[in-house]
């Protein structure tokens, strides 16, 4: 029993697992780490990707188009990052707490507006909603192993890919991304360069906010293909984490999503077995986050004592 | 008839709360001079700064820039007509390379990217031609402060800044660094770079400058050829009135039974490997100041972190406050034994910036009882200790609530003197204690600490200023490399040249004469 599900582990299977449950993660990491870059914590990439991904569902239920769903997601994800940008940078509020507030009530607005519209309080399974599929890449998807690896994903991995890439030319290679990172760095130094530090930070939780809604919309219209109650569960603070072990390292922040996913396509795996109690096992990507930063913490604790780690 | 770069007309700044930074300022600049500006803190060198760089606008007067009136509605104005300014606090991102530093906000571009081998090959060209000796690709966290300094001042010419404004340049700098940043700035002025140069250090203000205004409260004292004017006759254009320099007149001569406040004992310390602070031994009594002079990086600043309790790695060696070995003893209970402590970085460590004036005068004794109720703190009698402090020490604020970092420089000091002060200590660590503040408030400074000692308190004073140790200290060690190079037993009986031998490793005393540090 057990061997077999070991066995598992070392599949194609597990590598496409692996890649679709990062997907999410990853939408959230680069969510978390465009906000970062100019400064800001966005910690509301978790209530970010639930009002995405039931906006999503809605938007597709009632327009009969999956990709006008995708759209009125992002719109309402980016409108809360403008909600969070105008109480925290506008009206002086402190940013963390409307932050706190948004999570702490989007769970309760989502179903409470699944509710007025589907009558139902757990998901959007009655509704008929057009939702996404898959893609099948001609000719790599004929090729050995890699076809099996590359070809045939959602849709919105493949966007969330791309999108990565786009990220690191914008942050990396740009003009404007040398001007975010600065305002990050030391906002000081950039507006004595002219840059308008607040302008930029508004532009990065915009784009904070693009990128976790994708996550959300991906949930919902891409790989469960309904909106479920509590669906994130922690996807949106797993890219906090990974964001948080980067430390500003784009590779790092891509390598720790990636190993979230796997704890979490582990933690699937084992659940359909009865060897371990359910409950334990569905802990486990969560461990993973908490000794991943335990052990991120140690590490610079030792640099910093070493007096290796740079002076910010 | 030279040509006039920058003339001010009566330029006054009134800000919102009513205080008048400038008034009726009247100046001119002429191309290619190095004027220095000088006055106390909070004179208004500052505010007239901001003025000219268009971060403040002015509240009246006109500002004309190469015969034309401006009015600069920020500082990116400023720069695009050819003006540079060298902030006092770098404004650098450590993570970046220099390059990035230096063209930010201003990037060559290639399509939509950062033509990053154009950057550098102009970062290169220009730090190669005025010989600034930079590699443009180093991350600037791997850079000197001195380094550092001259990345802010290529930023300044990469924008093509003509008229360049040094606010307090060689504060942070060693002398060695400071002779070679005044050759630069020579070197400027032949390129036809005008240079303003704002300093406390007269100096360094007299030896550089072509010409120098005086900016007293905000008024303008005139402007004048360097070559006219004795350091007296500027000194007393500065504070109002002559400056009282001899500090041994103030010192008074009683017997404290050779008790010693301080004895430090071969102490040793390695850092990464390297000897940092080598055996190393010597005695503060009673009633005296001692005073450590060195240039800035030769073990000073190790020696004060272990006597004070800061230093977390372990040394060898003991030190005994007041008769009481203090190994393994924290900060609390160092200062319990009457250890009191001027930090050199007040604004780090000295002060709580944030907080207010009184919480900041009693922040390291807070617990004493005399301010402290049964349960909770006794913002009576927390008052007036503030505002006692503040009359006491002339501290310029309007209010004991007011934020410490609100205040000039050498108020802050201020403050921190007085809190420690206030401990009655018996033993005193004084750490550049008048370290870029104004003449008058370091005046004062000095007599606080003369006053200390003679009440009994044993004053260990660390300067890099060599006028400030020979004039204060009673008696004098030297410190090169990590060691003591030299002692001497009469502070009064030493000139800057053979301290100065001692300082750069020229010259070192025998171990016998050095002994003297510890038994004298």
């Amino acid at each position: 029993m057990l061997s077999s599900l070991f066995s598992t582990l070392f599949t194609m299977k597990f590598v496409q697992t692996v890649i679709r449950l990062a997907t999410p993660i990853v939408f959230a990491a680069i969510g978390t780490f465009v906000a970062a870059s100019t400064g800001i914590g966005n910690i509301a990439i978790e209530s970010i990707m639930t009002f995405s991904a039931l906006a999503g569902v809605l938007g597709s239920y009632l327009t009969g188009n999956a990709w006008v769903g995708v759209c009125i997601g992002f719109i309402v994800g980016i409108c809360t990052a403008l909600l969070i940008a105008f109480f925290s940078m506008k009206m002086g509020a402190n940013a963390f707490l409307i932050m706190i507030a948004l999570n702490t009530f989007a769970d309760s607005v989502a179903i409470f507006t699944l509710y007025q519209i589907t009558g139902d309080k757990g998901t959007t399974a009655s509704l008929a909603t057009p939702i996404l599929g898959t893609l099948d890449i001609p000719v790599i998807k004929d090729i050995p192993i890699l076809g099996e690896i590359l070809s045939g994903h959602y849709i919105l991995t493949y966007i969330c890919w791309i999108l990565v890439i786009l990220l690191f030319i914008l942050i990396y290679k740009t003009p404007l991304g040398m001007h975010m990172r600065a305002c990050g760095l030391n906002p000081d130094s950039a507006r004595t360069a002219g840059i308008n530090v607040e302008r930029l930070q508004v532009l990065s939780l915009i784009l904070s906010g693009f990128f976790a809604s994708l996550g959300g919309v991906y949930l919902s219209l891409n790989y469960l293909k309904i909106f479920s109650k509590a669906m994130v569960s922690g996807q949106g603070w797993m890219g906090i984490a990974a964001n948080g072990i980067a430390n500003g390292n784009y590779g790092v922040l891509l390598l720790s999503a990636l190993i979230f996913a796997i704890f979490r396509a582990v933690s699937i795996i084992f659940s359909s077995s009865t060897a371990f109690p359910v409950d334990l096992v569905g802990a486990v990507p969560y461990f993973s986050v908490f000794f991943l930063l335990t052990l991120v913490s140690i590490i610079n604790y030792y640099r910093t004592k070493r007096g290796k780690v740079e002076e910010e | 008839m030279k040509e006039t770069i920058l003339k001010l007309d009566n330029v006054t700044k009134v800000y919102p709360n009513g205080t008048v930074a400038n008034r009726d300022i009247n100046m001119e600049f002429e191309k290619g001079e190095i004027h220095s500006i000088v006055g106390e803190n909070g004179a208004g060198k500052s505010t007239l700064m901001k003025m000219i760089f268009g971060i403040e606008k002015p509240s009246s007067g006109v500002i004309t820039y190469k015969g034309k009136e401006v009015h600069f509605e920020s500082s990116m104005d400023a720069i695009k007509d050819g003006i540079g300014m060298v902030h006092q606090h770098f404004m650098l991102i450590p993570s970046f390379s220099i390059v990035d530093n230096i063209i930010l906000g201003d990037e060559p571009k290639k399509g939509l990217f950062v033509d990053t081998k154009e950057a550098a090959k102009r970062c290169q060209e220009l730090s190669d031609k005025y010989n600034f000796e930079l590699d443009v690709n180093a991350k600037v966290s791997t850079l000197s402060v001195a380094k550092r300094q001259k990345v802010e001042i290529l930023k300044t010419l990469y924008r093509n800044a003509e008229l360049i404004i040094l606010d307090e340049p060689t504060s942070v700098l060693t002398p060695q660094e400071t002779e070679k940043l005044f050759d630069q700035l020579r070197f400027f002025k032949q390129q036809g770079h005008t240079i303003l140069f704002i300093s406390h250090k007269l100096e360094e203000v007299k030896q550089i400058s072509d010409r120098i205004s005086v900016i007293r409260n905000g008024v303008s004292k005139g402007t004048y050829l360097n070559d006219e004017l004795t350091m007296e006759q500027l000194t007393n254009l500065i504070i109002g009135r002559d400056l009282d320099n001899d500090m041994d007149a103030y010192k008074t001569h009683e017997d404290f039974h050779d008790e010693k406040a301080l004895v430090v004992e071969h102490l040793k310390m390695e850092h990464n490997g390297k000897g940092v602070l080598n055996d190393i031994s010597f005695a503060v009594k009673a009633g005296e100041i001692l005073g450590v002079a060195g240039v800035e990086g030769n073990g000073q600043i190790d020696l004060v972190k272990c006597i004070v309790g800061l230093q977390k790695t372990q040394y060898e060696g003991s030190i005994r406050i007041c008769g009481t070995d203090t190994d393994k003893m924290n900060i609390r209970q160092r200062r319990d034994l009457g250890m009191a402590y001027i930090p050199e970085d007040r604004m780090g460590d000295g002060t709580a910036g944030e907080l207010p004036i009184s919480d900041n005068l009693i922040s390291t004794y807070y617990t004493r009882e005399d301010i402290n109720g049964k349960l909770f703190m006794d913002n009576k009698k927390i008052a007036k200790v503030s505002d006692d402090l503040i009359k006491t020490f002339a501290v310029k604020t309007k209010s004991a609530e007011a934020a410490v970092n609100s205040l000039s420089g050498g108020n802050i000091q201020k403050v921190v003197v007085a809190r420690e002060y206030n401990t009655n200590p018996k033993f005193m660590i004084a750490e550049q204690p008048t370290h870029g503040i104004d003449i008058g408030s370091a005046e004062f400074v000095h007599h606080k600490l003369i006053e200390l000692r003679n009440a009994g308190a044993g004053i260990l004073l660390v300067s890099a200023d060599l006028n400030e140790v020979i004039d204060l200290a009673d008696r004098i060690i030297v410190m090169f490399d990590g060691q003591i190079s030299g002692y001497f037993p009469d502070g009064n009986d030493v000139d800057e040249s053979s301290l100065g031998m001692y300082m750069l490793g020229a010259k070192h005393q025998s171990a016998e004469e050095i002994g003297g540090a510890l038994n004298d």
